[in-house]
């Protein structure tokens, strides 16, 4: 794997890692009396968004951003995957199915924060946005590899 | 000749990603802008003063017959000292802010359930914050608002206005209270008498949707409404817990079935 085939998921693997911290920050202000780092009047209102019925997961006492753990755990070990060269191709195609799953389900969140809150919390959008650039990265990389894929078909033999 | 083949470009699913994302979003703020009930019609004080009068001279009849209503009892049992007013009679605390839904929401119940064991002085007509859940809630805001009993005592801390700028500074005491009662900080947050306390809204504020004060105090007067089951029913409740700190006095208020009945559960 050349530098240049590394420089793709090496960018997943960081946007993942950021979305990452995001996400256990949030968890742990939601479950500690640290405050948040949000301003809190207007459009702009963390607390309102992570105070609200929507900030948990539905039926249990478990914060959204535990879910975002999740997710951002697993795209950080699709792309490292990615990077160690071993089933490249398979795990191009699956860190797109899981950021298509991450980007519908961002959707559905900035969805809630405009239409149902009619506001919006900086640190989710920073979590959407990483999210976002995975799905852009993970589409970058497969189709990188469908591309290599189809020269190494293609090539002439040599004589 | 064969023709080449037209590849899709590199950035093209990047670019429809980013812009049909762009596009959704636009969508969004249309169907919130379409979806918020404008800010009902401000009224004079005239017309909110008969709007005050219709709410806290309902008949005890209708007050008995709707009960507990559809209100949610958020009311918890709490232990601490007799928690009393300046003039050593039981305090009644409130704590909360004018932009919050819950808070508009609450403010009906608890200005017609204290109405019944004293009087209000001074109250405002206002709306929740236009830019959060249940946008533009009516209301009546606490802030400058007096209250007298020969029951009870009354505070109330309105910490910021529809668009938070800051309004009213708790006390120190007061700040403990918030502090021991209602560690998740949600508003709003009553204290009745360190007996009982709740935050929250008893009720959901969406059935005052689109409404304006007088729709509400009209709706109020059928004990059958959506209104009266949701803000009666909570008014019952608050007057329930106000009758267990002045050992039901008076009678008239404490003594009926309705109030009778939520006691015993409290």
């Amino acid at each position: 794997m050349g530098r240049h085939d590394r420089l793709l998921p090496g960018l997943a693997a960081l946007a993942s890692v950021a979305g990452l911290g995001v996400s256990v920050y949030l968890t742990v202000v939601h479950y500690s009396a640290i405050p948040l780092v949000c301003t809190s009047s207007g459009a702009v209102n963390c607390e309102r968004v992570l105070s609200s019925g929507y900030a948990v997961i539905a039926g249990s006492a478990l914060p959204t951003s535990a879910a975002g753990i999740a997710w951002f755990t697993v795209s950080t070990a699709l792309a490292v995957g990615q990077l160690s060269g071993r089933g490249a191709p398979l795990l191009a195609l699956l860190q797109v199915a899981w950021s298509a799953l991450g980007l519908v389900t961002v959707l559905g969140l900035v969805f809630i924060e405009i239409v149902m809150l009619g506001t919006i919390c900086v640190w989710c959008t920073a979590a959407h946005a990483l999210v976002l650039a995975t799905f852009l990265l993970a589409i970058a990389i497969w189709q990188s590899a469908t591309e290599s894929a189809r020269s190494m078909n293609t090539r002439p033999m040599r004589k | 000749m064969r023709k080449p083949v037209r590849r899709t470009p590199g950035w093209l699913p990047a670019a429809a990603t980013i812009g049909a994302i762009a596009l959704l979003v636009v969508a969004f703020l249309g169907i919130r802008w379409a979806t918020t009930p404008p800010a009902p019609a401000p009224i004079d004080s005239t017309h909110a003063a008969a709007v005050l009068s219709t709410i806290t001279s309902l008949p005890p009849s209708e007050l008995e017959q709707v009960g507990s209503g559809s209100a949610a009892n958020r009311l918890k049992p709490v232990s601490g000292p007799a928690l009393l007013g300046p003039g050593g009679k039981p305090l009644v605390f409130y704590f909360g802010a004018e932009y919050c839904p819950y808070c508009a929401a609450e403010r009906w119940p608890i200005i017609i359930a204290l109405s019944r064991f004293g009087a209000f002085s001074g109250l405002k007509t206002t709306t929740s914050s236009s830019s959060d859940i249940y946008a533009n809630t009516p209301t009546f805001t606490f802030h400058r608002a007096t209250y007298s009993s020969q029951y009870i005592e009354f505070q109330a801390v309105e910490t910021t206005d529809r668009n938070q700028n800051s309004l009213d500074s708790p006390t120190q005491a007061q700040v403990a209270l918030v502090n021991r009662f209602d560690a998740s900080g949600s508003i709003p947050f009553v204290d009745l008498g360190n007996r009982y306390a709740f935050s929250g809204a008893t009720y959901a504020p969406d059935s005052l949707q689109g409404m304006s004060w007088q729709q509400i105090a009209d709706a109020l007067q059928q004990a059958d409404s959506v209104q009266a089951k949701a803000i009666l029913g909570s008014a019952n409740l608050i007057a329930a817990a106000v009758c267990k700190l002045t050992s039901d006095q008076p009678a008239e208020v404490c003594s009926g079935a309705a109030i009778q009945s939520i006691e015993a559960k409290l």
